[in-house]
């Protein structure tokens, strides 16, 4: 660890692509086994992962009574009716409760990006009073159980008459209140050396500047997990929609599938399974391309 | 907690000349009155939305509160209640069982997957993709389903064992013995997200070390122990404490897979499913919340050690 | 400066948190609610009206909601449907803000909870009307003799059978009217080995109301008014009669047992063991014939639960209600909430389009009314539910606050039995103990 240590004091030029991609030779017998090799492995590795999301696209081509009783995953005849039914079988048609859950989303997205940043410059980098108390309370409010704060919660949001509006759902995030992503990027910026904001306050930045100019573009990665993961948690989340927005034309993706379902009446199990494949659709494609970020982050951003 | 505190100090050269002291003292009023600027939606958060249901469910803990009724105050008889309750006991086991080895083993997988889908090569947005795919469908209906079939005794796992010879019968998910493990496997299985900020992680490690590295002849394990490990370190914190939490908390898969009961035989009764059916389903609110805080005792004694330790491995950058 | 921002806060948290209390406080029984959703502006009234169910019954309820509109200009009603799983987490923490649904679609495991809680109106006070109610369908609502559910329909605890397991088989579908539990047994495991499928009888033991069924005939009752209505030796006898039924071969291993889990707390109905055809005989509730007929594709025969005596005249069935229509005791409109709950129970109009999906109309005119109009299934349902009438004793009471989680703590027990991890005697004795703890009375 101690050479590190000495190899970070020195200025670090942070222009490096990974290794891997620049060292350039003459690919050999071995390294093209080992490369094929790889690739099987990882094919393999892809079908455990995807067969779920296989069994539910076969399922969403399938009649509700036959989903069951039909094992494996080849279709014989595409029932596509479960798209067109699924689509108009709830109160409102099923892109109503897509467009509520994009609103949530942008707006969690949004929240997230703006205070998480700020909270966690402020612990990495910024000597303040009581800063380690404050940091540990946020770490408390993270451990303590959702469902018991969750009564006392939807009090307050009643008493603020905010009860079937989306604002329980995106205020918090414009408030930090998702701890996980505050300690993410403090994370983060406690590994970019500090010789880069020490070297901003010198030519006298303030400590705005240092946050926007240097540090915001350094968090590349941290930013592009942050964006990823609140789309996604926030997209599949279910407690909180189903307890603040009471109805119908109100509720999102997750709510509204469910209401395909019931244990003990019998449920609408085709068209739950192809909502559920077109919901999946913009989840995959915001990973697909948001995860170039993560490829690029501080390559692109730290200089050319 | 002072752990804690001391731990997030910045170290400073220390000053030298008066002229030193004197801008040092300047630049830390400056700090602080920064600090808490930039805190400041965090710190309203803290007071408008989080400190309330805190406080609230702390006194809560404290009454016998059916969710109906106006709470009654009673002291300390539901942290008594809790020492002669063997669900209680039962539940902590299955969670202990569950982060000590579901924890540790999903972040090596995670790890693991990172660096090899770090390295260019084709089909890389595709693979990484998929490798978070179960992680995005996260506890839906269709995983859940899928995953109890899979575990049944005529389900593909015991198919997969058969065409290896192995007479397999047994159904996994039905039997008290097993249906812990089927959980702390789907929660291994589930390894995108830690693998993601692994990614992230590894995408801030500059390239130059390496090549430096490669020339002075150090092996893929050196570089991986001399500048991964360390350089990744406080990002294998952050995933090492934030699951530990997330694990002490696990709810949503056992619920689902259970249908809430943490069956058979409250094998899968998780700490925070039998919470829950103390509080919504038994209408027992004032327990829930007196559990919920003895697992918040639990998980910061959990956190403190990781970061006492985390002095002994963790390299920060600053 | 830090210092004072730091008071700031405290205060402020501390400001926060004795909101929150207070608003703890505020669903006190009695208190006036805050900015309840049925507000009442010039003549007109919003009711919140909330229930769970599947698209089908989210469709009849939307329409009833409009023809109840059409009837009641001045009443408006939004709609809040859920799923069951998840209706309950909800409607307590609504409840718990002050802010209930004004009408609540309830179930009998519940139904204590809210109504011993004073979180129930009192229907009758308001001018609830079961007058044509069919005898035995309106004691399911009361609490403490106050009415504060109507029964929105009625159910029977029954044994479904699959007469395309019992042909392959080579056997006649039992005599319903005189088998007896040892009977039921017997034929069990006789269709399970000859035709070859995992269970002969699935569900039979982990659900309450066969244990209720076979409690009554022994004299005795799953609760009293305010304890359990039954001894340990009791449990005992249930948890050895499901040892006996394993061990003919009758209900299958426990695996299969644990595996199928307890009605209501196993596999969606779609994909039970008569479903997918791995069982012979299942116990239900009669209102899920047509879901069973439609998820397997067959046409499944009702059969009456088993007696001691072999008379089912001796069998002391009851009506259950599948579930009730219950208001928030703060509801703004009373009246309307009720005008509701009538125009539900007793027009032509909401029968017309509930027919009896949420199970057979108790009102015994509009039963007779709907009948020739019901689908196949709902037809035999109510030929059944009328067929049994000289078979009914006294209507049980509903679970006392605390008594809703019976049958999941017996499943829990008798796999504990089934998977040798406890005698029927240690287990029945903290069943009964278990259960006995949960009471809050």
């Amino acid at each position: 660890m101690t050479d590190v240590q000495t190899t970070l004091t020195e200025e670090p030029t942070l222009t490096g692509p990974a290794p891997q991609e620049a060292i350039h030779h003459r690919p050999t017998w071995a390294d093209r086994t080992r490369s094929v090799l790889k690739h099987i492995l990882l094919i393999v590795a892809s079908l455990v992962m995807i067969y779920p999301l296989l069994w539910m696209l076969a399922s969403s081509l399938r009649p509700t009574e036959l989903i069951f009783r039909t094992p494996g995953l080849w279709v014989n005849d595409l029932y596509v009716q479960n798209y067109t039914e699924g689509w108009y079988a709830l109160s409102y048609p099923f892109g109503q409760y897509i467009i509520n859950s994009f609103i949530v989303v942008v707006g969690a997205i949004a929240g997230n990006l703006f205070a998480c940043t700020l909270a966690a410059y402020a612990f990495a980098r910024l000597k303040f009073r009581l800063r380690g108390l404050w940091f540990s309370i946020m770490l408390l409010t993270i451990m303590l159980p959702f469902h018991v704060v969750i009564v006392p919660q939807y009090i307050i949001f009643n008493q603020l008459g905010f009860v079937n509006t989306f604002v329980p759902l995106i205020l918090p995030k414009f408030l930090a209140t998702d701890a996980f992503f505050v300690f993410l990027m403090v994370q983060f910026i406690r590994g970019i050396p500090r010789e880069l904001d020490e070297a901003a306050r010198i030519d006298g930045c303030g400590h705005w500047k240092i946050f926007s100019r240097v540090m915001l573009p350094l968090m590349g990665p941290a930013i592009a997990t942050t964006a990823i993961f609140t789309f996604i948690w926030t997209w599949s989340d279910f407690f909180s929609p189903l307890i603040y927005l009471t109805e119908p034309y109100a509720y999102t993706v997750p709510v509204a599938l469910k209401s395909f379902l019931s244990a003990t009446e019998g449920s609408n199990w085709g068209p739950m399974f192809a909502m559920s494949v077109v919901t999946l659709i913009p989840l995959f494609l915001v990973f697909l391309f948001g995860q170039r970020f993560l490829v690029r982050g501080i390559a692109t951003t730290g200089g050319k | 907690m002072s752990a804690i505190s001391e731990l997030s100090t910045v170290h400073r050269v220390k000053a030298k000349t008066p002229e030193e002291k004197r801008l040092r003292a300047k630049e830390a009023a400056r700090d602080n009155t920064a600090g808490y600027l930039f805190l400041l939606p965090w710190l309203i958060g803290l007071v408008l939305i989080v400190a309330g249901p805190l406080i609230a469910s702390l006194y809560l803990s404290f009454t016998n509160y059916n969710l109906l009724q106006a709470p009654q105050w009673i002291g300390l008889e539901n942290y008594a209640r809790m020492l002669d309750d063997p669900r209680l006991l039962q539940s902590l086991k299955v969670t202990f069982i569950y982060v000590i080895v579901g924890v540790p083993l999903q972040l090596i997988v995670a790890l693991a997957i990172a660096m090899l889908l770090n390295e260019g090569m084709k089909g890389l947005a595709f693979y990484r993709s998929v490798f978070y795919l179960p992680s995005m469908l996260g506890a839906s209906v269709a995983i859940v389903l899928i995953w109890r079939q899979m575990f049944e005794s005529d389900g593909l796992v015991n198919q997969v064992l058969r065409l290896f010879g192995i007479p397999a019968t047994t159904s996994w998910i039905a039997d008290p013995k097993y249906a812990l493990w089927t959980i702390v496997l789907l929660h291994i299985w589930t390894f995108g997200s830690p693998m993601v900020i692994f990614l992230a992680g590894l995408r801030q490690i500059p390239g130059m070390y390496y090549e430096a590295a490669s020339v002075d002849g150090a092996s893929h394990w050196a570089q991986f122990r001399k500048i991964t490990l360390p350089l990744l370190s406080p990002i294998i914190f952050f995933n090492l404490v934030l699951q530990i939490i997330n694990a002490f908390q696990a709810f949503t898969q056992a619920f689902v897979i259970s249908n809430g009961t943490g069956g058979p035989a409250d094998s899968t009764l998780f700490y925070t499913l039998y919470l829950y059916e103390r509080g919504f389903g038994q209408f027992q609110m004032g327990y829930a919340a007196a559990m919920a805080w003895l697992l918040v005792v639990i998980i910061a004694a959990f956190t403190a050690i990781n970061f006492f330790f985390s002095k002994y491995w963790v390299f920060y950058g600053d | 400066m830090a210092i004072n921002r730091r008071q700031f806060l405290i205060g402020a948290g501390g400001l926060a948190a004795a909101a929150t209390t207070m608003g703890l406080g505020a669903c006190a029984p009695g208190a006036p609610s805050g900015s309840q959703g049925g507000g009442e502006q010039g003549g007109a009234t919003t009711l919140a009206l909330a229930w769970w169910g599947n698209p089908t019954r989210n469709k009849n309820t939307e329409a009833e909601i409009q023809a109840f509109q059409q009837a009641n200009p001045n009443i408006t009603l939004a709609g809040q449907p859920g799923d069951f799983a998840s209706y309950w987490d909800k409607l307590a923490t609504q409840t718990a803000g002050g802010q209930a649904p004004d009408i609540i679609q309830m179930d009998m495991a519940y139904i204590s909870e809210y109504g011993n809680r004073g979180a129930l109106l009192d229907l009758e006070k308001n001018g609830a009307d079961t007058s044509k109610f069919i005898e035995g369908t309106v004691e399911s609502g009361k609490i403490n003799g106050q009415l504060v559910g109507v029964n929105a329909g009625i159910n029977s605890a029954v044994i479904v059978a699959n007469p395309k397991i019992f042909e392959k088989a080579k056997m006649d579908v039992p005599d319903d009217k005189t088998w007896t539990w040892d009977q039921l047994s017997e034929v069990a495991a006789e269709v399970a080995s000859k035709a070859g499928v995992p269970f002969g009888v699935v569900y039979l033991f982990g659900g309450d109301p066969m244990f209720g069924a076979y409690l009554r005939q022994n004299g005795k009752e799953l609760f009293t008014e305010k304890d359990v209505g039954f001894e340990p030796a009791d449990a005992q006898a249930w948890f050895d009669l499901m040892m006996k039924f394993q061990k003919a071969g009758g209900i299958g291993t426990p695996q299969q047992i644990s595996e199928e889990g307890s009605p209501g707390g196993g596999k969606p109905i779609d994909q039970s063991a008569i479903v997918l055809g791995k069982a012979a005989l299942q116990y239900q509730n009669s209102n899920q014939l047509e879901a069973l007929n439609a998820a397997s594709g067959e046409s499944l025969k009702l059969l009456r639960a088993p007696s001691l005596a072999g008379k089912a005249t001796e069998r002391k069935a009851w009506y259950k209600a599948s579930m009730l229509w219950s208001a928030s005791a703060k509801t703004e409109n009373p009246e309307a909430a009720v005008a509701w709950i009538n125009w539900f129970a007793n027009t032509k109009e909401a029968v017309d389009i509930d027919k009896a999906e949420r199970g057979i109309p108790p009102n015994a005119e509009l039963e007779e009314y709907i009948r020739p109009k019901l689908s196949p299934a709902q037809q035999e349902v109510a030929k059944f539910i009328a067929d049994i009438k000289p078979e009914l004793a006294n209507t049980p009471i509903a679970p006392p606050p605390g008594g809703g989680k019976l049958a999941e703590i017996m499943f829990r027990y008798e796999t504990e039995v089934l998977f040798g991890r406890a005698t029927t005697a240690e287990a029945a004795e903290k069943f009964v103990g278990e259960v006995k703890s949960n009471l809050t009375v």
